[in-house]
């Protein structure tokens, strides 16, 4: 067994360089755990601003709820017309409150004031959140004031969350994290490993060798992928024991969905660094694909928002459909009747791009 | 200043002899630019949904036509044409073919008849957090109307408090402006990362560091030497990103683009600088590209305010945010672009940058410089 | 040398990279049990010829042929006759040098009793830790020695050595080539590429090489004799110059 000993020589150049050694298992831990603190860190403290140039009561205890909540940062107050504007564009607020007292047809008093909300809509997300926030806390006073009066609202809501009642939203990142860093790792263990070689000048005895190309092939591969699965393993056990995330499903099918993507993403890999003549090469490549496999992956914002022509780049994605899988598994417990059509796209991207890439490989080599 | 020149013109043709690179360099940004401008987006236009109606009456029937006139939920049924039974939606749910359901228990109608106040439940799929919390907003929004209607209709006074709500800077809430410039900014970093960062440990692993150590020049002067000629490369790249974004998808420049470049010109030396002393650090290649990827990836997503607003975050991580550089040039760009704001509103961040900058080149020189003795 | 198959068979080998030639036809002949001195300044064409050689590179037109076989078509069976060592020892430079050759030698087939042999016989040659030592961080002589030693592990019977010299002292040099003599006793062929010229009398037929074109090919002395000249430089200078009159 010849592949015996290139697997243990790229063992051994991993191993033998502490930084790389730190990068790759510590590294993954650390990131995990600031991803977990950011994301489960959900929408709080908006900035906002109150004008208040109501003379009523009701102005005042809705101001007073506002400054009571934790949703909002108080940053401003005034009770004259201030320049709204500038206080956005400094970005002291994303929202200013602004109450008036309301005319009726005869020009007399409303019993309500009028609200308006001006926001700083570059950060959408953030503003629509806040805005469901200020309307909660008006639904609220309202209701309050209905029922002092001895009435309801005629129609009540009860929402029910599935999969995740509490809304975490470490619960749905931080398996998708395993993937990512899974990628993250041996794409760039092997994008550059031809280049290195070269560079090294032990291509030549490599190839003067006789090692079959496949055996070359399979000498970078493997050991890459099993420091993937080292880092995999290292954060799923962050994941659930760090941040409690439980895990429902089947730990069988998430080892079979690792190992087929592992397949896609390092023949991947390997086809970069056949493309590529210098390291600095491999690597912006390397980084190209990476910003597309984690930004149309579903990770941070959904798929289904991708408008169709790119819908298609997403469609072969390999990322997409392992943190797919990794979710279904992860949050729903669901069984392979509800992702094997994930599975069998990522078993087919798998498929096509070993192909693709050992023939490259097998071209290169035969040179 | 002459002995500094050596180096830059050596670096200079370093960059030259690899086109492919240089290519790269300045192609990359632009596909990400076109293929992510597009996708990476909160604009949720579907929600698939199905009404469990439970009670049949003429007003649940009216609710659920609400909920099929509004333009986002998009209503299904049987195959066959019926209605789901409710544990047939909630597979669906499971199976992701479904986002929401809407319950509408069987004494709906009558209670509403009898003056008592009802209820509707709506079951959502809560794994996408995010997602759900906007399809419960939709669904909320509907409801109130709905209320309102009753209240109306009922001869009482409508909701009692009139909320007006207006966004600025982005009118439609497109999250491209959101995220657009948060890309360009981003990119800009890592690219700039990228060129320095192989610099020193591809000449440690020819073993050409050696005449650089030998050399006559100081360890600042090589160090800058060897990142001065990527200001330019940088820079460049980073007019031609702007300029795509702004002739490609429209994002408005409000401010001036001088200011806009020159805040740049710190946040590209702060990231060139990120490079170099990553390069002086480790010791391979290879070691060096994981290391630019992994410190200048995930933090510059995570604690720039990139897609997390910096508000809701920890003391701590808020603390750990004023270290990336990505977060000040984040606040100028959005700002200087999308609401026209000028060099006053950003001396903060721009002393910030240049200080991050100037802190990280003067601790590269220093590994060199240690390194240096240590050989001879 | 007349009468017996050629160990290396060389007939207007040409290399073109782009509209550059790098070799411009050249032909030439190494005998069985022969020490080959492969001469010219850095650029020649040398590293060229002798890639081509061992069929690394891709031939533009001409042939090779490897004890009578044809390295384009039996490349599998003419690589194991060849033994090859690059340019600044290819050897991984995160690896200690038994490391180095426990690899080396284990992608070549050597059995694991054969490696332990191996790597017994190189620590009787050189004492102790430094070969254990990332070999990056070893001098350059001890380096030398490994490279060869590990082109040395599958037993090839014709050995082709590119500028093995460069970079190593005086004294590393002359060690060197007297385990180059030892090879030749045991029947191996070599050749052996140089910008040394001073190397030329250890040689048994120097070929020079300049801008593709093979200058002159003979034994030194006679070589010495034909064209009335004093030392291997000064024939080297006139062959030089009178190849870029014509």
């Amino acid at each position: 067994m010849k592949l015996r000993y290139l697997v243990k020589k790229e063992l051994i150049e991993v191993v033998r360089q502490k930084e790389l050694l730190f990068l790759m298992f510590a590294g993954p831990v650390i990131q995990i755990i600031i991803l977990g603190y950011v994301v489960s860190s959900d929408i709080r403290r908006v900035p906002v601003a109150i004008v208040n140039l109501s003379r009523g009561q009701v102005a005042e205890r809705v101001s007073e709820r506002v400054r009571r909540s934790p949703l909002f940062a108080v940053r401003f107050e005034s009770r004259q017309g201030a320049d709204t504007l500038e206080l956005l564009k400094k970005g002291r607020a994303k929202a200013v409150i602004v109450f008036r007292d309301a005319r009726g047809h005869g020009g007399a008093a409303r019993a309500y004031p009028e609200v308006q909300v001006l926001m700083d809509g570059i950060d959408s997300n953030t503003a629509m959140v806040a805005a469901g926030y200020f309307n909660g806390i008006i639904k609220g006073y309202i209701l309050d004031d209905l029922a002092r009066r001895g009435r309801g609202l005629p129609l009540a809501d009860r929402p029910l969350f599935r999969f995740n009642p509490q809304l975490r939203s470490i619960n749905y990142m931080g398996p998708g994290i395993v993937g990512f860093l899974l990628t993250i790792i041996t794409m760039f263990l092997t994008s550059a490993s031809l280049v290195r070689e070269k560079e090294q000048q032990t291509l030549d005895t490599l190839l003067m060798s006789p090692l079959a190309s496949l055996e070359i092939y399979l000498g970078k591969a493997l050991p890459a992928a099993l420091v993937g699965l080292v880092d995999m393993v290292i954060g799923l056990l962050v994941v659930v024991l760090w941040f409690g995330i439980p895990f429902r499903g089947s730990l069988f099918y998430l080892l079979v969905a690792a190992l087929v993507y592992l397949a896609a993403i390092l023949s991947y890999a390997l086809l970069i660094s056949v493309l590529s003549t210098t390291t600095q090469q491999s690597m912006f490549f390397a980084w190209f694909s990476l910003m597309l496999f984690l930004l149309m992956s579903g990770f941070f914002t959904p798929v289904a928002n991708i408008p169709q022509p790119l819908r298609l780049l997403a469609d072969i994605n390999p990322l997409r459909y392992l943190i797919q899988i990794i979710r279904e598994i992860f949050l729903k417990g669901n069984g392979i009747a509800y992702f094997w059509k994930d599975l069998l796209a990522l078993a087919g991207i798998a498929a096509s791009l070993v192909s693709v890439s050992l023939l490259n490989f097998k071209r290169f080599i035969s040179r | 200043m002459g002995r500094i020149k050596a180096i830059i013109v050596k670096e200079f043709f370093h960059i030259l002899r690899d086109p492919r690179s240089l290519t790269m360099v300045f192609i990359t940004p632009l596909v990400m630019i076109f293929i992510l401008g597009y996708s990476v987006s909160y604009d949720l236009d579907r929600v698939d949904a199905a009404v469990i109606d439970q009670s049949q009456g003429r007003q649940s029937r009216r609710l659920a036509q609400a909920f099929a006139a509004n333009r986002v939920f998009v209503m299904h049924g049987r195959e066959s044409g019926g209605e789901l039974a409710l544990a047939e939606a909630e597979e669906m749910l499971r199976g992701r073919s479904l986002r929401a359901i809407i319950v509408i228990p069987p004494d709906f109608d009558r209670r509403l008849a009898a003056g008592r106040p009802a209820e509707v439940g709506l079951v959502i799929d809560g794994s996408d957090v995010n997602v759900a919390n906007l399809v419960l907003q939709y669904g909320e929004r509907i409801l109130l109307d709905f209320n309102a209607g009753l209240l109306a209709g009922g001869g009482a006074a409508a909701l009692p408090l009139r909320l007006d709500t207006k966004v600025f800077f982005n009118p439609e809430a497109r999250s491209q402006f959101f995220f657009i410039p948060g890309l360009i900014a981003v990119i800009l970093l890592m690219i700039s990362a990228m060129l320095t960062s192989l610099s020193i440990s591809r000449e440690r692993e020819t073993g050409s560091i050696a005449l650089l150590f030998i050399s006559p020049l100081r360890s600042r002067e090589i160090i800058v030497g060897k990142t001065v000629p990527y200001i330019i490369v940088a820079l460049l790249d980073g007019a031609v990103i702007l300029l795509f974004a702004r002739f490609w998808f429209g994002i408005p420049l409000r401010g001036s683009l001088l200011v806009l470049l020159a805040f740049a010109l710190l946040y590209i030396v702060a990231g060139l600088s990120l490079g170099i002393l990553i390069s002086t650090t480790a010791p391979t290649q290879r070691t060096a590209m994981l290391a630019t990827l992994l410190i200048t990836m995930l933090p510059s997503f995570l604690l720039s305010g990139f897609i997390f607003p910096l508000d809701s975050l920890s003391p701590v991580l808020r603390a750990l945010s004023y270290a990336i550089p990505a977060t000040y040039f984040l606040r100028i760009i959005r700002g200087v672009v999308l609401k026209g704001a000028e060099l006053r509103h950003f001396w903060f961040e721009g002393a910030m940058l240049a200080v991050l900058g100037a802190a990280l080149l003067a601790a590269a020189t220093r590994k060199f410089n240690r390194q240096r003795k240590a050989a001879q | 040398m007349t009468g017996a198959t050629p160990a290396i068979a060389v007939r207007g080998l040409r290399k073109d990279f782009g509209s550059f030639s790098a070799v411009r036809g050249i032909s030439f002949d190494v005998a069985p049990g022969e020490i080959v001195g492969f001469l010219g300044p850095n650029g020649a064409g040398k590293t060229t010829t002798i890639k081509m050689i061992t069929g690394l590179l891709r031939i533009t037109s001409g042939t090779v042929a490897v004890n009578g076989l044809d390295n384009r078509r039996e490349l599998p069976r003419v690589k194991r006759m060849l033994g090859y060592m690059s340019q600044k020892f290819s050897l991984y430079p995160l690896l200690s040098a038994l490391e180095n050759i426990e690899f080396f030698g284990g992608i070549s087939g050597l059995a694991p009793r054969e490696l332990r042999a191996a790597m017994a016989r190189m620590e009787q040659q050189v004492a102790g830790a430094i070969l254990r030592q990332k070999i990056q961080d070893v001098p350059p002589g001890i380096r030398q020695k490994v490279a060869l030693f590990v082109c040395l592990l599958p037993d090839p019977a014709i050995i082709l050595l590119d500028e093995p010299t460069s970079g190593v002292d005086p004294e590393a040099r002359r060690a060197f080539w007297s385990e180059i003599y030892g090879l030749k006793t045991q029947g191996k062929t070599l050749l052996v590429s140089t910008h040394n010229l001073d190397e030329a009398e250890y040689c048994d037929r120097i070929l020079i090489i300049h801008d593709g074109e093979l200058v002159a090919a003979g034994a030194p002395d006679e070589l010495l004799r034909q064209k009335r000249q004093a030392s291997i430089e000064a024939l080297f200078q006139d062959a030089i110059r009178e190849h870029g009159q014509d």
